[in-house]
């Protein structure tokens, strides 16, 4: 009955921790759903991190109001980003849209702005244009700075409604698009997966190929293997500290994504040998032999054989990859910097959804944004994971056959 | 003939490109590895300060100039290293053997639907994401249950850490508990044992030294980590009398004071040597995952 009584006991602690490991689990992913979420739609995707501002050209044009007065009013642009509505909205026929004024919150400084609200279908802002005579769309939550050089700052918004309807021909408009958004993050990232596995790909696959089939087993496998799994176990701070002092500054790279990308790549490098490694050693011997014995070269057999055998495995190192790299914070900081743009060049800087993160939650205290952009990283993690569960599924079908 | 000339070429030229490819990688560590040497040694070269002051002295005055003078103490930081990774290491280990043993024995069906992608998941998030649910959630936490000014604490730290590493360990000690000969459990339940005792007393005795593995990786991870522990450690310079108060370690120090010191100057320099303490520290543990590795396969 004793040994019953401990089994039994042995089994409800494994089971409680198991459980409290996962509650602990749903309870940081639910934290950062429930305090992100509502930020999260298509504008936060699409929108830069930085406000922008620009001019618009738009032809004045009468349009009249197709919704009732009611509805209108339930038009308030009124959302997590303001603190209240102040006045509004009102319709302004010739630009066929309605304006409010609100009380714009952004990055904890607060500001009375003039906001559009709803927008008409056939509204000439719709087919506004930049000096350049290119198209440019104005959405509601735009915020109208001035119309023909008239700045509203302190007007109330009769006095702005009465001023447009006043204006006639080409207006010349000053809008902002709100910022808050993490498009150029989600870009940045993308390039920065590109550029590093540019680099480490290749050399992780040959360095892999090496030490399965062509190196004698010896002192430099050794070597290599031990440096690798050195490369594995050093903290990603020093891989920065080195990029830092390597990449940007001895070799004046810049924080650049350059930098960036090549500190990531030697992050990858032990992971994609190790991977592809794997992959490799899974594939039967006799396939070797029989390539061989068909009279192909080594060379031939290696990438007409092993390599398309080993795919699903190095589908799986680039899926990790992928995953070090968006999760990737400490070396990406002080390598690619916390600029929150696109990187135009090689040489210029950008920050990581990651980064950025880091940079909102510690900087600017900025908590919800942090779990918005969380959100975005997550989901990322777990298309990431599915895919390489699938991958390596390929790889054990492959063995099985 | 010439056809034969072509194909030796081929041979070679694809011989010696994964050859020079697979020496890259070690000339990639090496050069780290220097890096950090060339560039951590200066506080004991260039500034005059003995070892012995820097790893056992808690003055940490270092002048950011470069006449040097100041002190170089880095024993706070290391202590509080020390401390967090340990009391991490604590916390996850049970968690991650336990999780392990279920997903391997007691419910392998459960663990493979539910734990593991959830494992997964745990993985990828990135480490400043515990690093702020622990700013938000975890600081305040302490503060109210121990009725604290503040929640910034090693043990704040040593959660979050926990959180982080537990993924590292239950992986590798699920591959080492499933890579345990089957023979034993049918073994040892044709002996009459209860599951229990087949995994106290079989199962995880041999599968000891991979799990020591996953632990020893979790502590490197531990030690290595430093943006998430920078945001809940409260980076006070001094010893911390419990595990309540706030101290300060290696990396948050590294992150927070790197950029803001002159290229080459005392202080910049004693930062690099603490990034070469980490890096030897580092190195250190993969010797010891390859001495248990070793045994392991001895054992066998």
């Amino acid at each position: 009955m004793g040994r019953k009584m401990k089994d039994v006991l042995a089994k409800s602690i494994i089971y409680l921790a198991t459980g409290i490991t996962l509650c602990v689990l749903l309870f940081i992913v639910g934290f950062i759903f429930v305090k992100g979420i509502s930020l999260v739609n298509w504008d936060f995707l699409t929108r830069d991190y930085n406000e922008k501002v620009f001019y618009a050209f738009v032809q004045e044009e009468v349009v009249p109001m197709t919704i009732d007065a009611a509805s209108l009013s339930q038009k308030d642009p009124y959302d997590k980003r303001y603190e209240s509505s102040l006045e509004g909205p009102i319709y302004i026929e010739n630009i066929g849209a309605a304006i409010a004024k609100v009380a714009y919150k952004n990055n904890a400084t607060e500001k009375e702005q003039f906001v559009f609200s709803y927008i008409e279908k056939d509204s000439p802002l719709l087919s506004a244009i930049d000096s350049t005579g290119k198209k440019l769309s104005i959405g509601t939550d735009y915020i109208l700075e001035s119309i023909n050089g008239t700045d509203f700052e302190g007007l109330s918004l009769e006095d702005v409604a009465a001023q447009i309807n006043h204006e006639t021909g080409e207006l010349k408009i000053k809008v902002v698009q709100p910022g808050g958004g993490v498009r150029s993050n989600i870009i940045t990232t993308l390039y920065m997966v590109l550029v590093s596995l540019l680099i480490a790909l290749p050399l992780g696959i040959f360095g892999a190929i090496y030490l399965t089939e062509y190196a004698k087993p010896g002192r430099l496998v050794n070597i290599i293997r031990f440096a690798a799994e050195c490369l594995a176990g050093i903290p990603s701070i020093i891989f920065g500290l080195f990029g830092m002092a390597f990449f940007v500054v001895a070799l004046k790279f810049q924080i650049s994504l350059l930098s960036g990308s090549l500190t990531v790549a030697i992050i990858l490098l032990p992971v994609i040998i190790r991977s592809t490694e794997e992959a490799l050693k899974t594939v039967p011997t006799a396939f070797r032999e029989g390539s061989l014995a068909l009279g192909a070269t080594k060379l031939q057999t290696i990438f007409k054989v092993v390599l398309p055998c080993a795919v699903p495995g190095i589908a799986t190192a680039v899926l990790l990859s992928i995953g070090r790299v968006v999760g990737e914070s400490a070396a990406l900081l002080l390598t690619a910097g916390t600029v929150a743009q696109i990187p135009g060049t090689l040489f210029s800087p950008g920050s990581t959804l990651t980064v950025q993160a880091y940079y909102v939650a510690k900087e600017e205290g900025n908590i919800e944004l942090a779990c918005a952009i969380g959100i975005v990283i997550i989901v990322i993690v777990i298309v990431l994971n599915i895919l390489s569960r699938i991958t390596s599924d390929k790889l054990n079908v492959f063995n099985k056959k | 003939m010439i056809y034969l000339i072509e194909k030796f070429k081929k041979e070679y030229l694809g011989r010696s490109i994964v050859t020079v490819l697979g020496i890259v990688i070690i000339l990639v560590t090496l050069s780290i590895t220097g890096f950090l040497f060339y560039k951590g040694l200066g506080t004991f070269v260039t500034y005059n300060h003995s070892v012995w002051e820097f790893l056992f002295s808690s003055e940490w005055k270092p002048a950011d100039n470069f006449d040097g003078g100041g002190k170089v103490g880095a024993a706070i930081f290391i202590v509080g290293s020390l401390l967090i990774s340990f009391l991490a290491l604590l916390i996850a280990t049970p968690f991650s053997i336990a999780s392990a043993v279920f997903m391997t024995e007691i419910s392998p069906k459960l663990g493979k639907k539910l734990l593991q992608p959830a494992i997964g998941i745990f993985v990828g998030i990135p480490s400043v994401v515990y690093g702020w649910v622990g700013l938000t959630v975890l600081v305040p936490a302490i503060a109210h249950v121990f009725n604290l000014p503040y929640g910034f604490s090693v043990l704040a730290g040593g959660i979050v850490l926990a959180l982080m590493i537990f993924p590292t360990i239950t992986s590798v000690s699920v591959d080492a508990i499933e890579n345990v000969d089957n023979g034993y459990k049918e073994a040892s339940y044709a002996l009459g044992t209860t599951r229990w005792q087949y995994i106290y007393k079989v199962m995880l005795p041999s599968a000891t030294s991979g799990i020591l593995t996953g632990v020893i990786l979790g502590l490197a991870r531990a030690f290595g980590e430093a943006l998430a522990v920078a945001m809940v450690i409260g980076k006070m310079l001094t010893f911390p009398d419990n595990i309540l108060s706030a101290t300060n370690n290696m990396t948050a120090e590294i992150a927070s004071d790197m950029g803001n010191s002159a290229q080459g100057g005392e202080f910049n320099d004693a930062l690099w040597s603490m990034a070469l303490l980490l890096l030897i520290i580092s190195f250190i543990f993969i010797l010891i995952m390859r001495i248990i590795a070793k045994k392991g396969e001895e054992v066998k």
